[in-house]
C-alpha cells in the first residue's frame, strides 16, 4: 500500500497541476473516482491481470465502459497509464488526487463515528467545534457504530480524536 | 493466582475515582505488512524517530525508519498476533524503563519487566532508554580507582571511576569471569553494579545470578537480560536499558559499574534489525552506523563533577562527584582484533584488557596479555602502594617476555639474564589468581611488596602460588592491623614499606609452606 502510494504520488500531482490550469479540479475529481471504482471491479481487475489481454484491447476495453464519463484529458490518463502498466493505482491517484484538491481549497474530510445517529443541528455544531480545533474548514461524514458505546470518534487523515466511552475504557484499563 | 497489591478494590476504587477523562487526539497508521519482526506502517505522518507505538494486544514497537508513506517499526518482543490492517498509535513518547534503588538484587529485561518471579518491580521513577551523554562542562576528569580485586589488572591495568575498559578475548578465554569477580570484589564499598547480558544463553545467565548470589554480591547489582531467544530489538536496547539504570546512580552522586556482555551480539543484533528495514550494508554487512550505536553507549559512562550532580538532584547533593564506569565485552574470532567491531570498540574505550587463549590453556589465568593490554586513564587513578608496587611487576615481565623467547636457543646465558628469566617465571606465577576469589588493596600490596623486594626469587616456581596463599593467611592472622591500615588509606609509606617488610620476613622465619 504504501509502496503504491508512491508509485502514484507523480501521477496524482501532474493531474492536480493539469486541473488547476484547466479549471477543472471537480471535473477531475469525478473522472478520478469513476475509474477508481470500474478498476477495482472484480472482474476488471482480473482482466487487467490477464497476460493474454494486450494493452490495445485493455485501453479499448476501458474506454468503451467509460464512453461520456471521461473527457478527453482523461481518455490520455487512460491510455497513459495503460501504456506504462500503472493502471492498477489508479484508486491511490484518486485518493492522492483528493487530498491535494482538499489541501489546495483548505479543508478536510473528517469521518465522525458515534454511537447514535446525530441530527442535522448536531452535525453543524460538531463541524464548528471542528474546524475551531484542526483550523481548518471541515467536510463530515458521519456514520453509527455501535461498538463505541457513547460518544464520538473522529478521524481527520492520520488524527484521530477518540472521545468515545469505547477509548476511555481502554485508557482507564491501562491505568489500572 | 497471586493477587497483587495494587490489586485491593479500595485503591482500584479511588484510581478509577480520580480517573481523569479526557479526549485524546492522537495520530493512527494502518499495518502493511509484518516480516520478521518488522512492520511496515502506512500513515502514522506525526511520528518521531525512535517513539514507541502501540500495537493491538498491549505491544509496543519502536518507530527506526521514517520514510514518505510509511514507517518502518521494529517490534519488541512478540509480533505473532499483528496482522495486515491492524491499526498503530503513535504514543507521543521516547522508549522509558524504571530506574532506582528498587531495581537492585533483581533480575529484568530489555524494557525493565522483572522476570526473577520476585514480583513486580515498584520503581518510581521512568528514564528515556537513549540520552545525550554529559557535556564537555559536566565532567571530571578520572582520578578514583575501581578495584576488580585481580592482581594482574589492578597493578598493571587499573581502572578508574568512569573509565571505558574493554575486555576483549577469543571464547573460553575468562572474559565474563573477570566482570563477575569485578562485581564480586565492589561488595561493600558502595558502586553498584549492572550486568548485561546480550545474546546469550538462558542457563549461563541463570549460573551467573546463582554465583552472584553465593557471593553475596547480587543485592548491589541489577541483572539486565536479553537471551538469544529474545528479538532482536530486545537485545539491541538492552545495553541503552543498563545505561539508563547505571546514569540515575551517576546523576545523584553515587558510583556505578555497568558491564556489556557482550556487545559483538549487540552488533548482530542491530545488523539484523538494519538488513530486514533494508537499509544498505556496508563492511561485514554491518550498516553504516554501527560504530555510532557503539560510541553513543560508551559515551555515556563518565565521570561527572558536584556542580552537575548538585543541578541534577536539585541541592539535594553537594559536593560528591557521580562516575558510571563501563566493562564493554568484545568477543574475537580466533584472536583477530583487527575485524570491524572489534577494532571500532578499542577505538571508542579508555583501554583494553587483552585476553588469550594460549594463555588460558597454559595455565596462567586470568589469560590477560600485559603486552597488549593498556589503559590510557588509569594511571592517574591507582592507589599509591598498587602504583609504586605495580610499576615493578610491569618492567619484569616486559624484560622477562623479550628475553623468554630469545633464552628458548642460548644454553648458557649470563647471571642478569637468567636472574630476569627466573624472576620473569615467579612474576607470572604470583598473577596467577583463583576465581571467586578478588583480593583486597592490602593482599594484593603485600603479593606485589614480595615479588618486588626479591622474596620469590629463592623459591621453586611450582612452589610461588603456596607461598602467596600461604603469606596471606599468615597476614591476616598476624598483621590485622596493618592490613586494616594500608586498606583505609592506600599509601605506602616507609612505615608500611617497613611493616610489609618485617612481617614477610618473620613469617619465613617461622612458617613452612
Amino acid at each position: 500500500m504504501s509502496e503504491l502510494s508512491t508509485l502514484a504520488r507523480p501521477y496524482a500531482e501532474a493531474v492536480f497541476k493539469r486541473a488547476l490550469e484547466s479549471n477543472s479540479a471537480a471535473e477531475w475529481s469525478e473522472m478520478l473516482a469513476f475509474l477508481s471504482v470500474v478498476i477495482q471491479d472484480q472482474e476488471m481487475s482480473v482482466t487487467i491481470a490477464n497476460p493474454k489481454v494486450s494493452q490495445q484491447q485493455l485501453t479499448e476495453l476501458l474506454l468503451d465502459i467509460c464512453q461520456d464519463q471521461l473527457k478527453e484529458e482523461g481518455v490520455n490518463l487512460v491510455k497513459l497509464l495503460v501504456q506504462n502498466d500503472r493502471i492498477i493505482l489508479t484508486p491511490q491517484i484518486s485518493e492522492l488526487y483528493e487530498s491535494y484538491k482538499a489541501e489546495h481549497e483548505g479543508y478536510v474530510d473528517v469521518d465522525v463515528m458515534s454511537a447514535y445517529a446525530l441530527s442535522k443541528e448536531e452535525q453543524k455544531k460538531f463541524a464548528s467545534k471542528l474546524e475551531k480545533k484542526l483550523d481548518k474548514k471541515v467536510h463530515i461524514t458521519t456514520s453509527v457504530d455501535k461498538s463505541l458505546i457513547g460518544g464520538f470518534l473522529a478521524k481527520a487523515g492520520d488524527t484521530v480524536i477518540d472521545g468515545s466511552i469505547k477509548g476511555q475504557l481502554q485508557q482507564l484499563a491501562k491505568k489500572l | 493466582m497471586q493477587l497483587n497489591p495494587s490489586e485491593i478494590s479500595d485503591l482500584i476504587k479511588k484510581k478509577i475515582e480520580n480517573f481523569d477523562v479526557n479526549v485524546e487526539a492522537h495520530t493512527e497508521g494502518t499495518v502493511v505488512s509484518v516480516t520478521d519482526g518488522i512492520v511496515r506502517v502506512h500513515g502514522l505522518s506525526e511520528a518521531m524517530q525512535g517513539e514507541m507505538l502501540e500495537f493491538p494486544g498491549n505491544s509496543y514497537g519502536m518507530a527506526l525508519n521514517l520514510e514518505r508513506d510509511s514507517v518502518g517499526v521494529v517490534m519488541l518482543g512478540a509480533y505473532q498476533h499483528i496482522s495486515e490492517g491492524d491499526t498503530v498509535k503513535c504514543t507521543g513518547k521516547i522508549l522509558e524503563v524504571p530506574v532506582g534503588e528498587a531495581l537492585l538484587g533483581r533480575v529484568v529485561d530489555g524494557l525493565g519487566n522483572a522476570i526473577d518471579g520476585k514480583g513486580a518491580i515498584e520503581a518510581t521513577e521512568t528514564s528515556p532508554v537513549e540520552k545525550i551523554a554529559p557535556g564537555v562542562i559536566a565532567r571530571q576528569s578520572v582520578d578514583q580507582p575501581v578495584q576488580l580485586g585481580l592482581k594482574s589488572i589492578d597493578s598493571m591495568i587499573p581502572v578508574g571511576r568512569g573509565q571505558r575498559e574493554l575486555i576483549i578475548g577469543d571464547r573460553q578465554t575468562g572474559k565474563t569471569a573477570i566482570a563477575i569477580d569485578a562485581i564480586i570484589n565492589q561488595k561493600g564499598t558502595g558502586v553498584k553494579c549492572i550486568y548485561v547480558a546480550i545474546g546469550q544463553k538462558r542457563s549461563s545467565i541463570a549460573n551467573v545470578v546463582r554465583k552472584l548470589e553465593e557471593h553475596d554480591a547480587l543485592a548491589h547489582t541489577i541483572i539486565v537480560v536479553a537471551s538469544a531467544s529474545e528479538s532482536a530489538a530486545l537485545q539491541f536496547i538492552a545495553p541503552y536499558t543498563g545505561c539508563s539504570m547505571g546514569e540515575f546512580f551517576r546523576d545523584k552522586g553515587e558510583d556505578a559499574l555497568i558491564i556489556y556482555d557482550d556487545l559483538t551480539k549487540q552488533a548482530w543484533a542491530y545488523r539484523q534489525m538494519s538488513l530486514l528495514l533494508r537499509r544498505p550494508p556496508g563492511r561485514e554487512a554491518y550498516p553504516g552506523d554501527v560504530f555510532y550505536i557503539h560510541s553513543r553507549l560508551l559515551e555515556r559512562a563518565s565521570r561527572i563533577n558536584a556542580a552537575e550532580v548538585e543541578k541534577l538532584t536539585d541541592g539535594k547533593v553537594k559536593g560528591k562527584t557521580g562516575s558510571l564506569t563501563a566493562l564493554p565485552i568484545i568477543e574475537t574470532q580466533g584472536g583477530d582484533v583487527s575485524a570491524f567491531v572489534p577494532t571500532n570498540v578499542i577505538s571508542i574505550t579508555d583501554g583494553q584488557i587483552f585476553l588469550e587463549s594460549d594463555l588460558f590453556n597454559s595455565g596462567i589465568r586470568p589469560a590477560v596479555n600485559a603486552g597488549l593490554s593498556v589503559s590510557r586513564v588509569g594511571g592517574a587513578a591507582q592507589t599509591k602502594i598498587i602504583k609504586k608496587l605495580g610499576g615493578g611487576i610491569r618492567l619484569d615481565l616486559a624484560q622477562y617476555r623479550e628475553l623468554a623467547a630469545f633464552a628458548q636457543f642460548a644454553s648458557d646465558l649470563d647471571e642478569s639474564t637468567r636472574k630476569q628469566i627466573e624472576r620473569g617465571q615467579r612474576v607470572t606465577e604470583l598473577m596467577k589468581q583463583d576465581q571467586y576469589s578478588p583480593m583486597s588493596v592490602a593482599e594484593m600490596g603485600v603479593s606485589l611488596h614480595a615479588a618486588n623486594a626479591g622474596f620469590l626469587d629463592d623459591l621453586e616456581v611450582s612452589k610461588v602460588r603456596d607461598f602467596e596463599a600461604a603469606l596471606q593467611s599468615y597476614m591476616k592472622s598476624e598483621e590485622a592491623d596493618l592490613m586494616q591500615k594500608i586498606n583505609d588509606t592506600g599509601d605506602y609509606s616507609d612505615e608500611i614499606k617497613k611493616g610489609i617488610q618485617a612481617a614477610i620476613e618473620t613469617f619465613i622465619k617461622t612458617s613452612s609452606w
